[in-house]
Formats: C-alpha cells, sequence, structure tokens
C-alpha cells in the first residue's frame, strides 16, 4: 500500500516551482509508504524518473527534489505487499508506448526514453494481474519485476501503441483489472487519475486555474500556492479524470 | 465433501463392494482380526468370483470409485492484507459465461458456467431428462443430450440444448441438428476413453429402441469409432459439414476423454472446434466395464490444467472455450477449475443425485398438489437398494435400469417416482448454491468475476496435485518439475 501524489501545471510559468510543490506533496504521503519513493518529472527538456529503496524524505533530499524543474510530476511513497522492496520495483512504472519496429503492440521493457513514455503510480493491488501479464506476454509485451503495478503500466502502454487514447486505455482497463486501485497516470501531454469500481483507495483532487494535484491523503495538498481557492473533490469511482496540456 | 471424509465412507461401505484393490493397498489393518492380503484382498477375490460366475467384465454407473488427486487436494488463497475481498450480495462478481463466440453467430450465453452434461435419454428416463432440462432453464444454463438422440420434452424443456453427435449416430438426424443451441462431437468420455457406449436389453424400451431403430430388450453396445470420420483431417471436414448444415449458427463442441490432452485438445483446435470439452477419469457414465471406469484416462485435475496451458500456448485462451468435466460436486470444485483455466464445468452424476439418486426415499407431490407446495408423498425404498445387491449412498446400478428412485430406468412404473417438477426445483437449488459458493470464494479471492480467478490464487496439499495442477505445494513456492 502507498502514497501518491500528482502535478499537472496549466499555468507553465509555475515551472521553477514544480520541484517544490512535488516536494511538499511526497512528504504529506511519506507515512503511507516507508519502504521506498520515485518520482517522474516531465519537463520539455524530456522525462526524468528517480527512484530508490529507503526514507522518502532522505531521498528527496538526496535528488535535490526542490530544485526540479518540470511542467507534470509524479510521486510515489510505497509499502510493499507482495513484490520485493528494490530500485526496479518502485514507483512510477515506466513504458513505451510506441510500437515495437516489427510491429508487435509494444516494445518490451528496458528501451531508452524516446518521449511517447507513459509513467504510472499506484496505491491498491489488483487481483487479476498474474493473467494479464501472461495475456500481455503472449502478445509479446514483456514486464521487468514481479510487481502488479508494472502490469497495470505495460497494459497501458500497449493500449496507446494500438492506438487507443489515454482516456479509453484507463476506461479498459478498469474493466480488466481486478482489485483496489487509485491510478495517476503522465505522458508527454497529459496526466490522469481513475479510481477502482468501489474506490476504496483514497484519492482527493485540487483544481486552479494554475494547477490540478492528486494526492492520497488532504494534508498533502498544504502548502500548493492558491489552495484556499481551489475545487476540492474526491474522484468518482471508474471515472476517468484526465487533463491535456 | 474432503478426500479424508470420502475415505471414512469407503471403510463404511462393504469393503467386498470395493472393485479396486487401490484402497487396500494403503491399509494394514485387518478384518475381523485376520490380516488383509494386499494382492488378493476381499474385493479382489469378490470380482474374481463375479467373473468366474458370469463369464463377462462387471459393468457398472457412475465414474472412478478410487481415491486419485483431485480438486480437493487444492486450496484458495484468499484476500487478507496484501488483497482485498469483495463484500457478497452487495459487490458484483459476475457468472455469464459466453461459449463459441469466435465463429458462431449464437454464441452459447449461459448465466452461469455450470453446465449439465450430455446423458442419454435411455440412460436416463424421459421425466429425469425434462427435470434436468427445466432446472438447468431456470438457472440460466445448459444440457446436453446424449447418445441415443433428442426428446420433444427435452428441447422444449431444456431453453439452451447441445446435441451431441456420438459414434453410434443413434438418433442423430438433421432435423434435430437444426434444432440445437450447440453441437458437441464426441470422441470420448472420461468414463470410458476409447470406448464405446453400452446400453443393456432392460433398458431398450419401445421408445429407446424406435429412436435408435434397434430391436427391444437387446443388449446395446454402440461404436467406439466415428464412421465416417478418423483423426483430425476427417474431423476438419466434419465440422464443416455440420458447420453447413446449421448454417454457421451454433457453436460446435468436441468432447474428449481425458488421456493425451496436450495433443488432443490441440487436434480439437485443429479441427476447428469452438469449444473443448474435457471428461477427466471420474467422470460418471451410465454403464460402462469395471476396467474401463478405473483403468483407463488421467484424474480431471491433471487434465484441465494440460487442456488449459495447451489452449494458451495456441494463444486461444478464451476464444476457445474450455468446459471441464469429471467429479465436479461443490462450489469450492467450480471455483478450482475456473481457476485452473476452465471457462465452465459440466455435471453428470451430482444433478442426478439432486433429483434424488442414492436417496432412501423418493417423493411425490400429493394428489392435486403442485410440486413444492407441500410435503407431498414420500416412499421409502431402501428394500429395493438391497435387492440390487446395495444400500442407499452406495448405489452404482444405473446400468440395471431397475433404479429404485425412477432416474435411470425405462420401466414407467419406476420412471413414474420422478416428478419433473419436483425434480427440477431440487436441482435447480443445488446448481444455483453451486454458483452462490463460486462467486463467495472468487470475491473473497477479490474477484468482480469468476472468470478472472487463476492459478496464481492455488496452493495444492499434496506433492501430487501440485505436480498434477502445477501450483505450489502450500506453504513453499516449489512446483514439482519447475
Ligand atoms: C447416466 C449417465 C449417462 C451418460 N451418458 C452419456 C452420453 O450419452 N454421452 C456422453 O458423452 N457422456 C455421457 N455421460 C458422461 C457425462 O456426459 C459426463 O462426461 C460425466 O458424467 C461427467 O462426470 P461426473 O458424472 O462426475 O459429473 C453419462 C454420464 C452418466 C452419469
Ligand atoms: S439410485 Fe438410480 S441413478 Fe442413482 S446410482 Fe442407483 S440406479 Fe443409478
Amino acid at each position: 500500500m502507498c502514497g501518491i501524489a500528482g502535478l499537472h501545471l496549466k499555468d507553465h510559468a509555475l515551472r521553477e516551482r514544480l520541484g517544490s510543490m512535488v516536494t511538499g506533496m511526497l512528504r504529506g504521503v511519506a507515512e503511507r509508504g516507508p519502504d521506498s519513493a520515485g518520482v517522474a518529472i516531465h519537463d520539455p527538456g524530456g522525462l526524468r524518473v528517480r527512484k530508490d529503496v529507503g526514507d522518502p524524505l532522505a531521498f528527496a533530499d538526496r535528488i535535490d527534489l526542490a530544485g526540479q524543474t518540470g511542467l507534470r510530476a509524479l510521486a510515489h511513497t510505497r509499502m510493499a505487499t507482495e513484490s520485493a522492496v528494490t530500485a526496479a520495483h518502485c514507483h512510477p512504472f515506466v513504458a513505451g508506448t510506441a510500437p515495437a519496429a516489427d510491429g508487435s503492440p509494444a516494445p518490451p521493457g528496458g528501451m531508452p526514453l524516446d518521449g511517447t513514455e507513459l509513467c504510472l503510480v499506484h496505491n491498491g493491488s489488483f487481483a487479476n494481474h498474474a493473467t494479464i501479464r501472461r495475456r500481455l506476454a503472449a502478445a509479446g509485451v514483456t514486464t521487468e519485476t514481479d510487481n502488479d503495478s508494472e502490469v497495470a503500466a505495460r497494459y497501458l502502454a500497449a493500449r496507446l501503441g494500438a492506438g487507443d487514447d489515454l482516456a479509453a486505455a484507463l476506461r479498459r482497463l478498469t474493466a480488466t483489472f481486478d482489485g483496489f486501485f487509485t491510478l495517476a497516470v503522465t505522458t508527454a501531454d497529459s496526466f490522469a487519475v481513475v479510481r477502482d469500481p468501489i474506490g476504496c483507495k483514497p484519492a482527493i483532487i485540487a483544481e486552479t486555474d494554475q494547477w490540478v494535484a492528486m494526492v492520497s491523503e488532504y494534508r498533502a495538498l498544504l502548502g500548493l500556492p492558491g489552495l484556499a481557492d481551489a475545487t476540492v473533490f474526491e474522484p468518482e469511482p471508474e471515472e476517468v479524470y484526465l487533463w491535456a496540456s | 465433501m474432503s478426500r479424508y471424509e470420502m475415505m471414512s465412507r469407503y471403510e463404511m461401505m462393504s469393503r467386498y463392494e470395493m472393485m479396486s484393490r487401490y484402497e487396500m493397498m494403503s491399509r494394514d489393518d485387518a478384518i475381523d482380526g485376520s490380516p488383509v492380503h494386499h494382492t488378493f484382498g476381499p474385493p479382489v477375490i469378490a470380482g474374481i468370483r463375479e467373473r468366474a460366475e458370469l463369464g463377462r467384465y462387471p459393468i457398472r454407473g457412475w465414474g472412478a470409485r478410487r481415491a486419485v488427486p483431485d480438486f480437493d487436494d487444492l486450496l484458495l488463497l484468499t484476500a487478507s492484507a496484501s488483497r482485498y475481498p469483495l463484500e457478497g450480495y452487495r459487490e458484483r462478481c459476475d457468472t455469464r459465461t459466453v461459449l463459441g463466440a469466435r465463429r458462431a453467430a449464437r454464441p452459447v450465453v449461459l448465466d452461469i458456467p455450470i453446465t449439465i452434461a450430455g446423458m442419454s435419454f435411455g440412460s436416463l428416463s424421459a421425466n429425469a431428462k425434462e427435470a434436468l432440462g427445466r432446472a438447468a432453464s431456470q438457472v440460466g444454463t445448459s444440457t446436453t443430450t446424449g447418445d441415443g438422440g433428442m426428446t420433444p420434452e427435452e428441447r422444449s424443456a431444456s431453453r439452451t440444448l447441445v446435441y451431441q453427435c456420438l459414434p453410434s449416430r443413434y438418433g442423430f438426424n438433421p432435423v434435430d441438428l437444426r434444432a440445437a443451441d450447440a453441437v458437441e462431437i464426441v470422441l470420448g468420455q472420461g468414463a470410458k476413453p476409447g470406448g464405446g457406449g453400452m446400453l443393456l436389453g432392460q433398458k431398450v424400451g419401445a421408445r429407446v429402441a424406435g429412436m435408435r431403430t434397434l430391436p427391444e430388450g437387446v443388449d446395446q453396445r454402440s461404436a467406439s469409432r466415428h464412421p465416417d470420420w478418423t483423426g483430425p483431417d476427417d474431423l476438419k471436414i466434419k465440422i464443416e459439414e455440420i458447420r453447413e448444415a446449421t448454417d454457421w449458427q451454433v457453436p460446435v463442441y468436441v468432447k474428449i476423454g481425458a488421456t493425451r490432452v496436450d495433443h488432443d485438445v490441440r487436434l480439437a483446435v485443429a479441427a476447428g472446434a469452438d469449444v473443448v470439452v474435457v471428461d477427466g477419469m471420474q467422470g460418471g457414465t451410465g454403464a460402462t466395464q469395471d476396467a474401463f471406469i478405473e483403468h483407463t484416462g488421467i484424474p480431471t485435475l491433471a487434465a484441465v490444467r494440460l487442456a488449459a496451458d495447451a489452449l494458451a500456448d495456441l494463444g486461444l485462451t478464451g476464444d476457445v472455450g474450455l468446459i471441464i468435466s469429471g467429479g465436479v460436486r461443490t462450489g469450492a470444485d467450480v471455483a478450482k477449475a475456473l481457476a485452473l483455466g476452465a471457462d465452465a464445468v459440466s455435471l453428470g452424476v451430482a444433478p442426478l443425485i439432486a433429483l434424488g439418486c442414492n436417496a432412501p426415499t423418493y417423493r411425490l407431490p400429493a394428489a392435486g398438489e403442485p410440486a413444492g407446495a407441500g410435503a407431498g408423498i414420500e416412499v421409502d425404498v431402501s428394500a429395493e437398494y438391497t435387492a440390487l445387491g446395495t444400500a442407499p449412498g452406495h448405489c452404482t446400478h444405473c446400468h440395471t435400469g431397475a433404479c429404485p428412485v425412477g432416474i435411470t430406468t425405462q420401466d414407467d412404473a419406476l420412471a413414474a417416482r420422478l416428478d419433473p417438477a419436483l425434480g427440477a426445483r431440487r436441482v435447480a437449488n443445488y446448481l444455483r448454491a453451486l454458483a452462490m459458493e463460486t462467486t463467495m470464494l472468487a470475491r473473497a479471492c477479490g474477484k468482480s468475476d469468476v472468470h478472472r480467478l487463476e492459478p496464481e490464487d492455488l496452493v495444492a496439499l499434496t506433492v501430487e496435485a501440485a505436480a498434477m495442477a502445477r501450483v505450489p505445494l502450500a506453504g513453499t513456492d516449489w512446483i514439482p518439475g519447475r
């Protein structure tokens, strides 16, 4: 089980402040996931992904999260459920979405970043990922870890590679995956949130004219500029929330 | 019922009734103070005497008696902290099952993944067939004809009726073929893979004989091999012929008795099957040689995994349906079969028991009373079981036609003991209870659809079951052979 946070800037003038905003959000969800932490930051210059085991706050210091610039970010703190605590098992999971050269639906893991990546953080656990992993493998989509959340990232990437838009892929995911989940997903131009049909794992969204933020706990929003005027709501189960720049 | 309870049931039954020495081998105990001989134990002695007297093999109904690794040797890993269960009743757990959508214009759509297996009119009375048909329609599932063809009662009672095409072709005709909701080409049965059907003379009454164009009262042996094709290449042509005759409307199933399952499933698929039905060695029968029942084929547990793996390897999981049968009794059996990769299960003996098979009494509605409205009439028939040389709870005498509760008979007086409406109610209750148990277990595994159970939800209690089902031995991550 985990803490997750996502931030999407509508006002690009905040680009320099993204790192400090995300640091505050990560701090707010740190207690939910003491095992490891990770961030993915989309900047016009490209995607930066950092993950490591250990205390999330020390991790944020180590990578100078507060000093990072960007337009969109995901952050994750992990309390491992069924798979090991290693850097490879940390979220965000990143999966390429461009069709492979041989025409197979999506490239295998481990490809160099090419700007088509999708990043995913997950709070919850899936109940049928083993079957979906086998189905993906049969279609040539490989996973690098035994982590359930990675399966969701690969699945979404494969759907995008096959021509779905992100909203359609997320709707298909909710119809295909069992278990409890709140997911935050980013691509080079969009940010999306979706929850399982029961809406078991917590999620709060706050939106202003300048930014959209999604967190596991309300307190992780505190300190965001203009929060007092934000629209704050709990996302509905199974509904896809999507913002594109 | 657990296998261990089954063992104690063995203990209770007369040892002379047991034809296999397998059970004896696990016992070092003695009867009346005399040591038991393992090679020539009492059941073996009884079997030799029976053969010496009759000059033929023993024949009986039902499936293998011996204990083989089965679904009781598996356990489900339900949710706790790392996964979450779904709430009963208010959180969705689907049971809808679609079979044969790949090619047929009208696939078979069932409300539950639990179907009634092919049991012939001939082995069963017309009332029993009708009761099964009505029950299946009430719960939204299918029934299957059997050797000897389709009766009008069965067609009208059963909303979804699968029409069998067997080697004998008894009662097989294009009119009934076009009236079916699916066609099942039978290559074999788990009780007697490689063997043909059998209907003893006492069950070949006027109506059965007429439908099969056979003389009345004469023992009937049906073929073990189809007359017009052998092998998958010819089967492909046969399936095309059936598709053309049914205008590509309905799915074509292929049923095999579980032996070389991997090869046979692949060949059934190559021949064009929409659904493969795999019947394990515990599978029931109306009448078969005991040597066949106990000594051929492989357990259902091993068969389901082999079949599911073959379909997965062909990349056809979900596209080609997999129905498993042979010893399915409870919702736990259903859940485990689905977890191992079956799309549905099929039941033979169990719904007969729900109808009243092996009960000491039969029940009829009182005069003027609708079925189920009152207590009705209950008649004790224990003495008739005794006359057959058995007792309620131990009977496997379907082959005799003298069924004390009127299920496996063609005798009008006996058949009248089974009221189709009352029987249907009991079978429908039983099927509903199985579906409830299945969804209960699936929800506890966190699944919103019973078809999302997976092998990773299972562990095995014994090394044998772990090896056959290819799931880890409980408490370890060890799968023998991996
Ligand atoms: C009384 C009886 C009659 C049967 N007749 C047929 C038949 O005509 N054709 C066939 O394919 N299988 C026949 N079977 C086998 C069933 O279709 C099925 O494979 C088997 O009963 C499943 O095992 P179970 O009885 O343990 O559920 C018969 C079984 C029984 C008990
Ligand atoms: S009671 Fe009837 S149906 Fe049941 S085993 Fe005996 S003969 Fe067969």
